[in-house]
């Protein structure tokens, strides 16, 4: 069973990205190990040095470096993604890259109808500078617009929705395998 | 021309700063404010925007300057989460950035320049909720900026020097070009809206505007002066109990509405039953929309439209009284509106007093229209009530006639001091 961490980029007490990724976890249980990552609580991003990087941020690369992926839920703020994840990303990225070759997966919610669609191309754009590196699966992308009602009212995913992400999920499984092969080659 | 800088980061030491103080130095002319912004804290929907002060200051700055210069680094091929974190602030309960002219210039250590990070932030900026105008054609990448500046933090570049004038020539002249297009809009006076949902720069965020406890909760908020502190007017120095004990002893009752129609102050000497336009101090605080019943909101709407379009004054006669509600345009040292004084005021004692002084009376003028007449068709909310008093007992004796004043010494020759028992 492959372990992922899964980070919700938001430090909003009701977020609904968060509810999704619970969800995720929780619908995953049996065949992967999802670790939720908190990183609401990290101190905005500046280059300090080596011993004052946060405990949270050491343990959390830590964490990344063992999983086999990462699995993000990111809100969207101003067509982009919220400054929250961004900056876990700067912290991740200054001392070492836990995200170097780590297959990523992308999922967003949100209220409007299109679905975070900028703020994970964005995120996708983030997690290609040279000092993140993570492998992306082409293309993937996972919206949840005007669905966000389930998710809402009791943390679910309506039937089709739930259908296309078991589908990416069972193909992001596929990408993992794929990347540890060529990494063991 | 007024500019705010911003530097998208919390140290103390960047080239995105030196670069802003460059600018600051090299355009003497341009005003340019830098703020620093390492005391913002990162955005949550959690946190309430009424407990950062830093937030509605630098809410306050953006709203009062013709444009801003954000100077972004560049982490991650994108922009800092510092910056990030700001804007988010300010498109979130507050948008300063709504129609502001933005013009963005960067930093670096590498040859790219910030490019990635610039053309993120114009994205960001241009999202509805931010809705700034960002500069189009021009972008401003220092590339190798550890060499960039000598000592004293001036670039050595002359070229550099060169394309960042030219920048700037064409930031400060398209930010006068949207400005006289804008000034060319004249909206009709029932676009203006009551309801205070816009604020501007000196708005206080944060408290319901409906609270009864307004003026308790926004001084707490703003560390408002009171009592015994000093605060310094145009032209003098009092303290802010000097400055009620004057204003309270004003013959006339003030009220002070901002540019987004919000009822902030009235000088409260009298309870409202003793008042010529009752105002409680609950009020204080509430939209115009709030403190007006509907049938008087066309009225409103129609003065403060009136005076914020340009005109000066506007003058109102309670129809059947000597009250004059008498409005007077709030100007800013740009000349830009800034509000409505209202001044209610009853003639009748001034009137009185002159024509006793000078042994006058009044009498009809049979030629003149009722210039009443217009602000009760304008004004539903005042019925007209033919009670008669003596300052227009003339006009009760001759229908629509108006009082005039006439020297009553060349008529009778009465001496003055006996004609004020004639009336």
């Amino acid at each position: 069973m492959n372990k992922y961490i899964g980070i919700a980029g938001t430090n909003y007490s009701k977020s609904l990205n968060a509810k999704m990724l619970n969800f995720i976890k929780k619908h995953f249980a049996a065949q992967a190990d999802i670790e939720l990552l908190d990183i609401s609580q990290w101190p905005l991003f500046s280059k300090v040095d080596a011993n004052l990087v946060p405990e949270a941020v050491l343990k959390a690369s830590q964490k990344i470096k063992q999983a086999d992926g990462v699995i993000f839920a990111t809100p969207e703020y101003d067509h982009s993604v919220p400054a929250v994840l961004m900056n876990a990303l700067a912290w991740l990225s200054y001392l070492d890259q836990p995200f170097n070759a780590k297959p990523v997966l992308i999922t967003g919610v949100s209220y409007g109808a299109l679905g975070t669609s900028r703020a994970q191309e964005h995120l996708r754009k983030i997690l290609n500078a040279p000092e993140l590196g993570a492998k992306l699966m082409e293309s993937q992308e996972f919206l949840v617009g005007r669905g966000f009602q389930t998710v809402a009212e009791n943390g679910q995913l309506e039937a089709s929705l739930l259908k296309e992400l078991d589908q990416q999920f069972s193909a992001f499984e596929t990408f993992v395998a794929a990347v540890k092969k060529e990494g063991d080659q | 021309m007024k500019l705010i800088g911003i530097a998208g980061t919390i140290a103390s030491q960047s080239y995105n700063k030196m670069l802003l103080s460059f600018i600051q130095k090299h355009f003497p002319d341009i005003n340019l404010e830098i703020v620093d912004i390492k005391d913002v804290p990162l955005f949550s929907e959690d946190l309430n925007l009424a407990d950062y002060p830093i937030i509605s200051q630098l809410n306050r700055k953006i709203l009062a300057s013709d444009g801003v210069i954000l100077a972004t680094p560049e982490h991650n091929h994108t922009t800092t989460p510092a910056l990030k974190s700001l804007i988010e602030w300010l498109s979130s309960k507050v948008h300063p950035f709504n129609d502001k002219p933005v013009l963005l210039v960067g930093a670096s250590y590498y040859t790219q320049g910030t490019s990635r990070a610039q053309t993120d932030l114009r994205q960001i900026l241009e999202s509805p909720g931010v809705n700034a105008l960002v500069m189009p054609k021009d972008e401003f990448l220092l590339g190798n900026a550890k060499n960039a500046f000598d000592e004293a933090g001036n670039l050595t570049d002359a070229r550099t020097v060169a394309f960042l004038e030219t920048v700037m020539k064409d930031f400060t002249h398209w930010i006068k070009v949207l400005k006289a297009m804008r000034t060319k809009e004249v909206p009709s006076f029932e676009a203006e809206d009551l309801s205070a949902k816009n604020p501007i720069d000196t708005t206080i965020v944060g408290i319901d505007s409906d609270d009864p406890q307004w003026v308790e909760k926004a001084a707490e908020l703003t560390h408002a002066a009171s009592g015994n502190d000093y605060v310094k007017l145009d032209r003098g120095v009092l303290t802010v109990d000097q400055l009620n004990w004057f204003l309270n002893s004003m013959p006339f009752e003030l009220t002070y509405a901002d540019d987004n129609n919000q009822f902030l102050y009235y000088n409260h000497f009298a309870d409202a039953k003793d008042m010529l336009a009752p105002r409680t101090p609950d009020q204080a605080g509430s939209s115009l929309q709030a403190v007006h019943p509907a049938r008087a909101i066309p009225g409103a709407k129609k003065v403060i439209n009136t005076l914020r379009n340009g005109q000066s004054e506007y003058k109102m006669l309670i129809p059947g009284t000597s009250t004059v509600h008498y409005y007077k345009r709030m100007e800013d040292e740009n000349k830009s509106y800034r509000g409505i004084n209202e001044i209610v005021l009853d003639l009748k004692p001034v009137v009185d007093f002159y024509l006793q002084a000078t042994g006058q009376k009044l009498v009809a003028d049979k030629k003149a229209d009722v210039v009443t007449g217009a602000s009760q068709k304008e004004s539903p909310a005042v019925k007209p009530t033919p009670k008669a008093d003596s300052v227009t007992s003339a006009s009760t004796k001759e229908e629509n006639a108006v009082p005039v004043i006439v020297d009553e010494r060349k008529e009778t020759q009465v001496d003055s001091t006996t004609s004020a028992s004639t009336h």
